[in-house]
């Protein structure tokens, strides 16, 4: 059971209205040709990593991506183009959603292991990361457009372990911003903590 | 740290509905693939490898081959591990005949049910690398004492996105399959459900060492030489081999006039001398997410039962790599490589016990 200390975190849900100008500002140029959930993606990812205190990612994190329901809108889109014609190949990469992190690395200037899980749930992709996790711990998010929209996103650095106050937690706790430490007990249940370790 | 075994394996791609026959398939030699018809001025007829099994409703057709190749892989012994689905297109043929919503959760527990899983379940997707890294978080689990089966479900299946997605690319080639071909073309999709079962209570004859996975952004579409490089390194670092002790390579060798020549160039750099290589395309397709677990699938049956691919196309001089005409003999170490869509370059490593 792998310990995590937050060292940086973005929740947003809903994004701030101004959240295209700051994802312009932190790329240096308005995104172009991508969509609306990777560019929500990227916004939380930097956002995290500025949070942090860090300007990339080490060679060995892990990005870790989930979402209910990723790049449906992107799809559906293009199955609508199907009916009559091939889809525009920049629309169908949309559909991709591996897409933000091929452009989170690049922005990076960062190559590792990235991975997007599909539904589920933010504890079931915090347990697959524990699991892989090394000294460059992970960059953890979870994006969805719908609903006006969520780019949540936490930098965890491996920590020391101890059952020093922790406690369980439900799943909506984890982006909590009180929360300094957490950990994916053997049950699947989350257990964190609030304040430093002493 | 026990190890962990790839205690059982299932398959079902366009040479058979089981390993066995797609075996006996193979012995045989290369047969042609089926085409698709796709819409528009840019579309036409593309060669397509399909699972031959008919069956009009996409559900029941899914249902009937997972549960197919899940049996054969000896889920039955597995259902409360972990089940990991690896996919790059989920069921979205199903949602072209409006016969499922698109919500990944549905369709995460429409296979949960179909497989009577009682385990927790996990859907990735990283495009093509899809299974590679389905099997790498699977193996990440039972290293860590987490779980002690997992069954990991490839699964890519007939749908038009992937097909018009991939002919608006302009990747797919308008005649056949030529893994590092001199006249290849680009390449040839396909089906296949394959399910590759991990357990560290089961052992077997192989035994999966690890797997890396390396992302670069800097080509959206294709592999980086460098990337590539950098994975093999990684794996080999990881698995604490050297590059001599690497007896085979599964490369991934779609057919890509252009991504065929990047891995070439990767295996050059991170291979004093490249080992013997395999590639599988030409007999099965490309099956996407489904790739990784068919292939090994496929690759570890080939070398238990002495039966070997053979391409109908010379290999391209100009990239200074070969195909292993025969079997290699005494093969302990092996690797399979897949590369993929959004700069996501994934190798796994296998030993045979």
């Amino acid at each position: 059971m792998k310990t995590f200390a937050v060292s940086g975190r973005c929740i947003a849900v809903p994004p701030p209205a101004d959240w295209r100008e700051q994802l312009t500002q932190m790329l240096g140029a308005k995104p172009r040709r991508i969509g609306t959930w990777a560019e929500l993606g990227l916004y939380g990812a930097l956002r995290c990593i500025a949070d942090a205190g860090e300007v990339t990612l080490p060679q060995t994190a892990q990005i870790w991506l989930g979402s209910r329901r990723g790049t449906y809108a992107a799809t559906e889109s293009v199955l609508q183009q199907l009916r009559e014609d091939l889809p525009m190949p920049l629309a169908f990469l949309q559909t991709q959603p591996t897409q933000p992190l091929a452009l989170l690395a690049a922005q990076l200037k960062w190559s590792g292991s990235a991975c997007f899980v599909a539904g589920a749930g933010p504890i079931a992709l915090l347990r697959l990361a524990a699991a892989q996790a090394s000294d460059g711990g992970a960059l953890l998010g979870w994006v969805d457009e719908m609903e006006g929209g969520a780019s949540n996103w936490l930098r965890l650095r491996p920590c020391a372990a101890t059952d020093k106050g922790f406690c369980s937690a439900s799943a909506e706790t984890l982006f909590s911003p009180h929360i300094t430490h957490l950990r994916v007990a053997g049950t699947g249940r989350l257990e964190v903590r609030q304040g430093a370790l002493g | 740290m026990k190890p962990v075994y790839l205690s059982g394996r299932g398959l079902a791609c366009a040479r058979g509905l089981d390993l066995e026959s797609s075996l006996a398939a193979l012995r045989h030699g290369g047969a042609a693939p089926s085409f698709r018809l796709l819409p528009g001025e840019m579309g036409g007829h593309f060669p397509y490898f399909a699972i031959p099994y008919a069956q009009n409703n996409w559900n029941a057709r899914a249902r009937d081959l997972a549960q197919r190749v899940a049996t054969e892989a000896g889920a039955q012994h597995t259902r409360s591990g972990a089940l990991f689905i690896a996919t790059s297109s989920f069921d979205i043929g199903a949602v072209e005949h409006e016969a499922a919503p698109m919500d990944y959760g549905v369709f995460a527990d429409k296979i949960r049910n179909w497989l009577s899983w009682s385990g927790p379940v996990h859907v990735i997707n990283t495009a093509c690398t899809s299974s590679l890294n389905a099997l790498v978080a699977a193996h990440a689990l039972l290293d860590a004492g987490e779980e002690e089966d997992a069954l990991v479900l490839g699964m890519e299946l007939d749908n038009r996105l992937t097909l018009g997605g991939f002919a608006a690319l302009q990747l797919l080639s308008s005649s056949s399959s030529k893994p590092f071909g001199v006249h290849r073309d680009g390449l040839v999709l396909g089906e296949a459900v394959a399910a590759l079962r991990l357990s560290v209570r089961e052992p077997s004859h192989w035994k999966l060492s690890g797997g890396v996975h390396v992302v670069d952004g800097s080509q959206p579409t294709g592999a980086s030489a460098a990337a590539a490089a950098k994975m093999y390194q990684r794996a080999l670092a990881a698995s604490g081999l050297a590059a001599d002790n690497i007896d085979l390579i599964k490369v991934q060798a779609a057919g890509s006039p252009g991504n065929d020549a990047v891995e070439a160039q990767a295996l050059r750099d991170a291979f004093p001398v490249v080992p013997p290589l395999v590639s599988l395309k030409a007999e099965i397709g490309h099956t996407m997410g489904a790739s990784g677990a068919a292939e090994i699938a496929l690759l570890t049956a080939c070398l238990e039962q002495g039966v070997w691919p053979q391409y109908a196309d010379a290999v391209d001089g100009t990239l200074d790599v070969e195909f292993a005409e025969h079997m290699p003999a005494d093969v302990r170490n092996v690797m399979a490589t897949i590369l993929g869509f959004g700069g996501s370059h994934a190798t796994v490593v296998l030993e045979r016990t």
